[in-house]
């Protein structure tokens, strides 16, 4: 299988799963645009009328910390099951199996498209319409995406391989929202050290960051964090990559036990 | 018709799963199996329910790999493997489900869809093609898996008692598109524990017991010895 033809079935299987998800549901499409509502209308309520925290743009801030969060998390848990849930496709044919998490995250991808749309209609509905400076979202977005694949396909080869792992990937996305910055800002943290540390070793929280800073700040992409989140994705998509090639026939043998 | 496309020399294969902390269970599946497939014949696998069967269908589409001995394949050969219940995504309409299936196989998504219609005027499945797969009966699974696979184009089709199921019309139709292609270039395995249909359809074939083979060649001697083992039963 050659790479345009990886791409094409990757693409045409997340839309296919999208659209039969989509078809199991009442309101259907509907459902790719009101979720993200629905979820912004939550926050908005606990933390305005429950919390008494709506003041200033701390319900922006959490927003343009937890939208992103919400896709990582969703989508790396969705491509570390993606092996165990095409077991029957696994036991049929011989599939390049870096396939399957590929497939889940470009489905989850899709779908943060509305998530996002959401979220901007949200920041120019509350004045931060720094518009201009969004073409930065482009790289952040693929940046993401890219560390969605490295990490899925990593977690796909676990938890194929022993479905305990499951429990471990729940503990790991709860340590992750709370040193990623999507409550609190990484920028308050005084000790600068600990600040750049914290930056280098969690992606997400430089992620984060960083998408406030394009949002709210109105404020330039900082490279070095770029880069360190690229080296990031690239090392754990090479590593599930290497792992998915090399213990391919392992993982086959796991489905059966 | 003197080369051989698959060749399995002394293979053997052990399913292990664990049934407890320290506890596992180990079952050879297949043990020290030797033969070849040639290209363009027409290969029967018989054997009993638990024999190796199916096992042995997943080592020549090379889903699993032997744990002894060695598989060997003539080089850039599409096989395709065709059983009943596996390989759909319930969720997804028959449609979508043989397109993925023919883009596996590796056609184009334009190709893939030309595709496609044929497989729903071969398939006969009706308005039923475009609905998901989880309302389909078992024997329209068939019809649709039986259909994508004698249509897209692969060197080697390996068949698991497929043509066991669904109505006799579909079925003759199934063994007349079957024997027309038998006379094309296709190399066929075809696995199943009815020794009528292996006869009526197999050049030569094996049979299989316990993992292990106890006979192959043609079809008429390995026949003989399978009835001759039947009757000793009775």
């Amino acid at each position: 299988m050659n790479i345009s033809q990886a791409v094409s079935l990757i693409h045409t299987q997340a839309t296919m799963k999208m659209k039969s998800q989509a078809n199991a549901l009442v309101l259907s499409y509907l459902w790719w645009v009101l979720e993200p509502l629905l979820f912004v209308a939550l926050f908005y309520f606990v933390f305005k009328y429950v919390l008494y925290r709506g003041d200033g743009d701390f319900f922006i801030f959490l927003l343009v910390g937890k939208i992103p969060f919400l896709w990582f998390s969703k989508a790396v848990n969705s491509g570390a099951n993606s092996i165990i849930q095409n077991k029957g496709l696994v036991l049929q044919r011989v599939i390049p199996k870096i396939i399957f998490p590929l497939v889940n995250c470009q489905e989850a991808f899709y779908k943060q498209l509305f998530a996002f749309s959401v979220l901007l209609l949200i920041m120019v509905f509350n004045d931060f319409v720094n518009v201009a400076n969004w073409w930065q979202l482009i790289p952040l977005i693929l940046l993401q995406y890219i560390l969605i694949a490295g990490v899925s396909s990593v977690f796909a080869v676990f938890v194929t391989f022993a479905n305990d792992f499951s429990v471990v990937i729940g503990m790991f996305m709860m340590g992750l929202m709370f040193t990623s910055g999507i409550f609190w800002d990484i920028n308050l943290i005084q000790d600068q050290a600990m600040k750049e540390l914290l930056l280098t070793l969690n992606p997400l929280a430089a992620l984060i960051d960083s998408y406030r800073q394009v949002l709210m700040y109105d404020n330039l992409l900082n490279v070095k964090y770029m880069m360190y989140i690229l080296a990031w994705s690239l090392l754990s998509f090479s590593i599930g990559y290497f792992c998915l090639q090399k213990y391919s026939n392992v993982l086959t043998r796991r489905l059966f036990a | 018709m003197s080369d051989a496309i698959i060749t399995f020399d002394k293979v053997t294969l052990e399913y292990k799963s664990r049934v407890g902390l320290f506890k596992s269970f180990t079952h050879k599946a297949i043990d020290n199996v030797s033969f070849s497939v040639q290209k363009g014949e027409v290969f029967g696998v018989l054997g009993g329910n638990g024999s190796g069967k199916s096992t042995l269908l997943q080592m020549l589409a090379g889903i699993l790999q032997p744990d002894e001995g060695r598989i060997v394949v003539a080089p850039n050969i599409t096989r395709s493997l065709l059983s009943l219940g596996l390989g759909f995504n319930p969720q997804l309409t028959g449609e979508d489900n043989a397109l993925i299936s023919c883009m596996l196989n590796g056609y184009s998504k334009k190709d893939a869809k030309l595709l496609s219609k044929k497989i729903e005027d071969f398939s006969e499945l009706g308005k039923f093609y475009t609905q998901p797969v989880k309302t389909y009966s078992s024997g329209m699974k068939s019809r649709l898996g039986f259909s994508t696979a004698i249509l897209s184009k692969v060197d080697v089709l390996l068949i698991d008692e497929v043509l066991s199921v669904g109505d006799i019309a579909f079925k003759a139709k199934a063994q007349n598109t079957l024997l027309e292609k038998i006379n094309s270039d296709l190399t066929v395995v075809f696995v199943s524990h009815s020794d009528q249909q292996i006869k009526s359809l197999c050049n030569r074939c094996m049979w299989l017991k316990n993992g292990s083979m106890l006979a192959q060649g043609d079809t008429a001697s390995v026949m003989a010895q399978y009835s001759q083992n039947i009757t000793i039963k009775k």
